[in-house]
């Protein structure tokens, strides 16, 4: 006797109608890496497994009125590969690549991360720093929310019941921008994230803090924009002082959320060394 | 279930459970062992595989998700006469291979690096097999096995 069906759909409006069949716990299937670990300790978690890896409209990567809009089947290579997201969020790319090994990246889905919402999935600071939003469809219709929003704390978000995450989306940022995503892990390729950090910023005309976001992964309970941190920041000219001064906002930030663990130990000096450095990657300091 | 799938450029059907990896399938129902169970949680890469060409853990794949789609297992990487290709002389050559459990993840691991890229730095060798653990070897002769069959594929191409 089998555990549990597997079902392939080839359209989103079949996704649909095999997720909601009545009587059957269903789930959608992307990637399957992060279900194959689930399955192990629980055979008997849903009675059907939708495969939704093979849509084609949920693994386009485009860009619509100002918005980089990817599927949430794209696998973690096709992000990081995609040249529109090259060129508007670094942050991004790098958040994907960190994931696993090529192995765990050819299958590995970006939505798959965002609905599973791990304590460690890396993509998500990267794309909360990117003010990214989901589009969910459900039986009642569509509905859209940031991802902030969406994942409310490790495993949970507000995906309803029968309701399919279609893609991710971000506006592209403003022209001059930069991003970059740093991950303190332990073995490269598999460490699942310990410590995570994405930043964007942008100078105005005179070498000033025009714009500025930062966000830490698995350091605070639930991952949002640092707006003390953030507002610390503006309107200054950067300098390796004011970084040291960011970084020790963001530690007492994550104080401040989460208090004060078992963990802090290691997590104060890392967090705070990993701030301070990818301040200056997004700033880059005026030639002396 | 039946699977039908193109299983190292043939046609095969099989009747299986609908509830198992692929790895399952290709070693159990399949009775192709040359891909090897390590881990069975995606952390070894000893059961890697290409699907529709990508390197993938077959552990961590489920045998349903395969199907109707192309798979190359270790037992489909060699010469047409079926003996060991460049790739695999060049791990035999440069002891790359101790107990040899980790070589069918390893060398499809490599032809999955070369084909995408055909001239990897040492590094990004190293990046692609970042997902196959090694007890035996210290990876060294790994990279140099992998970095020797990108040279000298290069000069055949050169010569022909
Ligand atoms: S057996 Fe599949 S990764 Fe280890
Ligand atoms: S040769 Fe023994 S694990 Fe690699």
């Amino acid at each position: 006797m089998e555990s549990f069906e597997t079902i392939r759909a080839t359209s989103v409006s079949e996704a649909m109608t095999l997720l909601n069949e009545p009587g059957l716990r269903s789930r959608a299937l992307a990637g399957a890496t992060d279900i194959m670990l689930l399955l192990r300790h629980d055979p008997h978690y849903c009675d059907r497994l939708v495969d939704i890896s093979l849509i084609p409209e949920l693994r386009k990567i485009e860009e619509q009125n100002g918005r980089v809009i990817i599927g949430a089947a794209a696998t973690f290579n096709e992000v990081m590969e995609s040249p529109l997201v090259q060129q508007t969020a670094p942050a991004l790319v790098q958040a994907c690549h960190s994931v696993g090994a090529v192995q765990i990246r050819n299958m590995g889905t970006l939505g798959g991360n965002v609905v599973n919402a791990a304590a460690c999935a890396d993509s998500l600071p990267a794309l909360i720093c990117l003010d990214a939003s989901t589009s969910i469809l459900t039986p009642a219709g569509g509905q859209s929310m940031p991802v902030s929003r969406f994942v409310t704390r490790p495993n949970h978000t507000l995906l309803p019941s029968g309701g399919l995450l279609l893609s991710l989306s971000y506006p592209i940022p403003a022209s001059g921008s930069r991003s970059a995503f740093l991950k303190l892990g332990r073995r490269n390729a598999m460490a699942i994230s310990r410590l995570t950090v994405a930043a964007l910023g942008r100078l105005n005309d005179d070498g000033r803090i025009a714009e500025a976001r930062l966000v830490t992964g698995s350091a605070t309970p639930s991952i949002e924009r640092l707006a003390a941190v953030e507002e610390l920041l503006l309107g200054e000219a950067p300098s390796d002082l004011l970084f040291n001064l960011a970084a020790r906002a963001t530690v007492a930030e994550m104080l401040r959320l989460s208090g004060r663990r078992w963990s802090s130990e290691y997590k104060i000096p890392a967090l705070e060394a990993m701030t301070a450095r990818i301040l200056g990657q997004v700033f880059p300091l005026a030639a002396a | 279930m039946k699977y039908s799938l193109l299983l190292n450029n043939q046609r095969v059907e099989v009747e299986a459970p609908g509830d198992i990896s692929l790895l399952k399938l290709l070693r159990e129902y399949l009775h192709l062992t040359g891909t090897k169970e390590g881990c069975d949680v995606g952390e070894c890469g000893a059961c890697s595989v290409l699907l529709d060409g990508k390197l993938v853990n077959s552990c961590m794949v489920l045998a349903a998700q395969a199907a109707d789609r192309e798979v190359i297992t270790i037992e489909g990487v060699c010469l047409p006469d079926g003996s060991p290709n460049d790739l695999q002389q060049a791990f035999i050559r440069y002891g790359a291979v101790q107990c040899g459990f980790c070589t069918p993840g390893m060398i499809l691991a490599g032809e999955a690096l070369l084909a995408d890229n055909p001239q990897p730095t040492r590094t990004e060798i190293r990046e692609a097999i970042a997902g196959n653990l090694c007890r035996c070897t210290g990876y060294q002769q790994i990279v140099d096995a992998i970095e020797q069959t990108s040279l000298s594929r290069k000069e055949k191409k050169g010569h022909a």
